[in-house]
This record gives structure tokens, sequence and C-alpha cells, in this order.
């Protein structure tokens, strides 16, 4: 055999073996980590286009039961401005409930390792729906496929297997007509704690859609120097109080602190820039109480 | 020209494993979504796994058996990844008791108040403090101002106990523990 071929053979193999090795450790780490995916976060769906898809993922090892199904739940807060979702599977009777106008094709699948499946949407709302945004969850359930059956010699012993459930729930929004994203800060204040600012907003939703957006935070320190800043993405729905813990470095800084916030609908990077309704801006600046 | 033709394999070799790792791994990240009116690439999808189930092992009848959550082996462990310092929602649908397969006995599995730990920053069931995320809280009712830790990752640490009667019927019970997810920021 000439040398080169063997120089060529040699070389592919260790060019192959360095990449397949490289390719299970990944694999590995990405089994080990990941549960089913559901892609993108948010559904948009609209009067003129009444379907849609999202995309399941199984890059685990073992096959998956996916059960998909609708839900409402909206982002609400406590009186201390923490956010929480709380799903209503039940028909609620929410005006702006959509979860009984969308079905998806399939509803339950499995999913082989490594598979994928694209669910179709479609949504088939009154025909006398005043304008706006209306809204559903989807939920996606999964579990590993496998199953479980007792062994013979079960009935020596008592155990448990205890089946670990995952469900990813993310939101169907349908929108019509005219489109309006506004939204009135009602009140705001900051105050110190240790090295941490509050910051407490109340939000209220003046469109007919949620405004989606993005609250930006910064503490300054009597000559302008910032010395703590946050980001978090906002939705808004209806009300929303929030609060917002901002770490800051007290060191070298000098009192009284103040917090600017701005609230902007611009720059979500988790939303297509065609689905984004763009908003009114927000800027305030708040003395620490 | 021998040597270009065998340079040119090479780099054949390396475009067409480069493209297929690509392609086997960036879904993992990122999943690419179209519909009628738009297309554009989801960066931050959020993902949960259950990466270890609560395991009581054998147990004895009329003996009640225990599980922290900070029990690195037996614990419970939920993994959830995206966005860093996204506002999460987590709520845990907890069974009241756990069953035959042939639903002939039951047995009562009890989460306290304090049976849950929720941690941010990726430590370890067993080494977790109040600085890590929120320790010893109520499973039924999560912190609502959790949010995904700053390495995109937070995970959930779930202990239990297990209350088996004098007269349990031997056998293995089972039931299902359902985590919920969802960014509230969407």
């Amino acid at each position: 055999m000439p040398e080169l071929s063997i120089n060529k053979i040699k070389m592919g193999g260790a060019i192959r073996n360095w990449y397949m090795a490289a390719l299970f450790v990944l694999l590995f780490a990405a089994n080990i980590s990941a549960g089913v995916l559901v892609a993108p976060t948010v559904v948009f769906l609209s009067e003129t286009n009444r379907t849609g898809r999202i995309t399941l993922q199984n890059p685990t090892d073992v096959p998956q039961e996916v059960n998909i199904f609708f839900s409402f739940g909206l982002p609400v807060s406590d009186s201390l401005g923490n956010v929480s979702v709380i799903l209503q599977d039940s028909v609620t009777g929410d005006p702006k409930s959509a979860m009984d106008w969308v079905k998806a094709f399939p509803r339950t699948v499995v999913l082989p390792p490594g598979g994928n499946q694209t669910v179709r949407l479609v949504i088939k709302p009154p025909d006398d729906l005043p304008d706006g945004e209306y809204w559903a969850r989807i939920v996606v359930r999964s579990q590993d496929a496998r199953g479980t059956v007792p062994r013979a010699d079960d009935n020596t012993g008592i155990s448990t297997q205890l089946n670990m459930v995952i469900q990813t729930a993310i939101m169907l929004k349908y929108r019509t007509g005219e489109l309006i994203s506004n939204l009135e800060l009602t009140s705001a204040g900051a105050r110190l704690d240790g090295n941490i600012v509050q910051v407490m907003l109340d939000m209220v939703c003046r469109g007919n859609v949620s405004y989606m957006g993005i609250l930006h935070s910064r503490v300054l320190d009597k000559n302008n120097n910032e010395i703590g800043r946050g980001k978090i993405n906002l939705a808004v729905y209806r009300n929303l109080r929030r609060r917002i813990d901002l770490p800051i470095t007290i060191e070298n800084s000098n009192p009284p602190y103040r917090v600017e916030v701005r609230i902007t609908s611009e720059g979500r990077t988790d939303v297509p820039p065609p689905d984004m309704i763009s908003g009114n801006e927000i800027v305030r600046t708040l003395n620490l109480e | 020209m021998g040597n270009w033709s065998i340079f040119n394999i090479r780099l054949l070799k390396l475009a067409i494993v480069t493209v297929a790792l690509w392609a086997i791994l960036s879904p993992l990240s990122a999943l690419d979504f179209s519909d009628g009116t738009a297309s554009g690439t989801v960066l931050t999808i959020i993902t949960a796994a259950a990466t270890q189930d609560l395991a009581f092992g054998n147990i004895l009848q009329a003996v009640p058996k225990s599980i922290g959550y900070n029990n690195d082996a037996s614990s419970a462990i939920f993994t959830i990844t995206g966005e860093a310092s996204a506002g999460i929602n987590l709520q845990l649908i907890l069974p009241e008791y756990v069953s035959l397969s042939d639903g002939s006995d039951r047995m009562t599995i009890i989460f306290s108040s304090t049976d849950a730990a929720v941690d941010t920053t990726t430590v370890t069931p067993s080494t977790i403090s109040a600085s890590d995320g929120w320790i010893n809280q109520n499973p039924y009712y999560l912190p609502a101002s959790a949010v995904i830790g700053s390495a995109g990752t937070t995970k959930i640490y779930l202990g239990g106990k297990i209350v088996p009667s004098v007269d349990q019927t031997p056998g293995t019970y089972s039931g299902d523990i359902v985590l919920s997810v969802s960014y509230n920021g969407s």
C-alpha cells in the first residue's frame, strides 16, 4: 500500500475517533440533563393565520410518552410582588380564554430517543370577537414511556415507584382586529434593605393585548455611578405587582441613591419581531425610601 | 495533486462530521420554528427533566420512612434549564397516596411544608444553603420569585415520607409526581 494511502487512513481514523469521542461525550451530557424540548416559548395565532405548530424533541435515551392539552393561566402577583402562574384545566369562563377554541394534532405521541414530532394547532374562535388578544396555555406533559411492571418477587416486600412527570406550559395568543399595547405604571417605590434595593412596581395593562417587554433597572449613587442593575422579561396581562431585588455594591459609593426604571417593548429576543406589538415606553426615577 | 486530493478528502470529512455534530446538538439549545407569517429561532426554550427519582428503598410494614430533600442519593431532583435569571413558575402536583397496579391496596405518602428546596447555583442536595436559593420550602407552594440560575440551570430537591400500615400488602406501589414549569415573563 502506498505510504500516502496509509497516512490518509491513519489520519482519517484519528479524526473520526476524535469526533466520535466528542460526539459521545456531548450526547451523554445532553441525555442526562435534558427532558422533552418544546419550541417555541410562545405561539401566536391570528384571524388570518388560524393554524400553527409546536415542535417537540426527545433528546433523552429513553422513549417519552407525551400528551398535549390546553389550560388557562396568566401571571398573577401577590401583595409582596411575587409572580406565579396557576394553571386551570377546567373551563374558566374568562372572556379572554381561548382554551376551548384550540385543538392539537396529535394530542398523544410516543417520542423515541432522539425523535422529533410536529404538533399542529388549529383554532376556531367565535365569529363576533371584540378586537384584542385571547389566551390559552399549551401544556406538554411527558414521562418515561417504558412504564413499570411490578416484578414477580414483589410480593415478598414493599417498595415504591414514583413516576416523574414533567409539564411544560407555553403561552398561546390569538389576536384579532386592531391591536394596542399600552402599559400604565400606577405606583412605584424603592427601598434599601442591607445590600439589596427592593423595587416595587404596580402595573396595569391598558391595551387590548398583553404588554410584553423588558424591565430595566439601575441603581445610581449621588455621583451617578451605577452600583447595581437588573433586567427581566415582563408580561402584563391585566394587573401586576412586581418586586425586583437589586444587589448593590455600597463600597466607594455616595448616598443618596436612586433607581432608574425603564420599561420598553423593545429588545425581546424570545419573540420574533413580527409577533411583537410595539408598546409605550415608561421611564421613572425613584428615590429610595 | 495527490497531496491536494488527500487534503480535500480530509477537509470534506471534517466538514461532514462538523455539520452532523451541529445538526445533532444544536436543537438542544435552539429550535427553529416557523408558521404562516414569520420564522425565526428560539434561543431560550425552557426545559425540565427529572434527573433523579424519589426513592424510598425497601419499606417495612408499620414503619414510616422519610427521605429529606438533602439526601443526595434518594431525594427527587428536577433540573430546569432556560434563560439565565428569567423568572419561572414552578408547580408541583403531588400524590396523597401510592397504590398497587391492580388498585387492591394503597399507601399514604406525605410531603411536609419543608420538604423542598430550590437551588439556583446547582450545588447538591446535601450542601445547599439559603444563599444558594430557597431551602425548607413547602413543595405545594414553591417560591413565586424563583428564577433560572445565572448559569442557566435551576434544580428542585424534593423529599417526602411514606407511611405503610401494619397490614400493608407487599408489592410495588406507584404514583405520579408532576412538575409544571413555565416562564412568567411571556
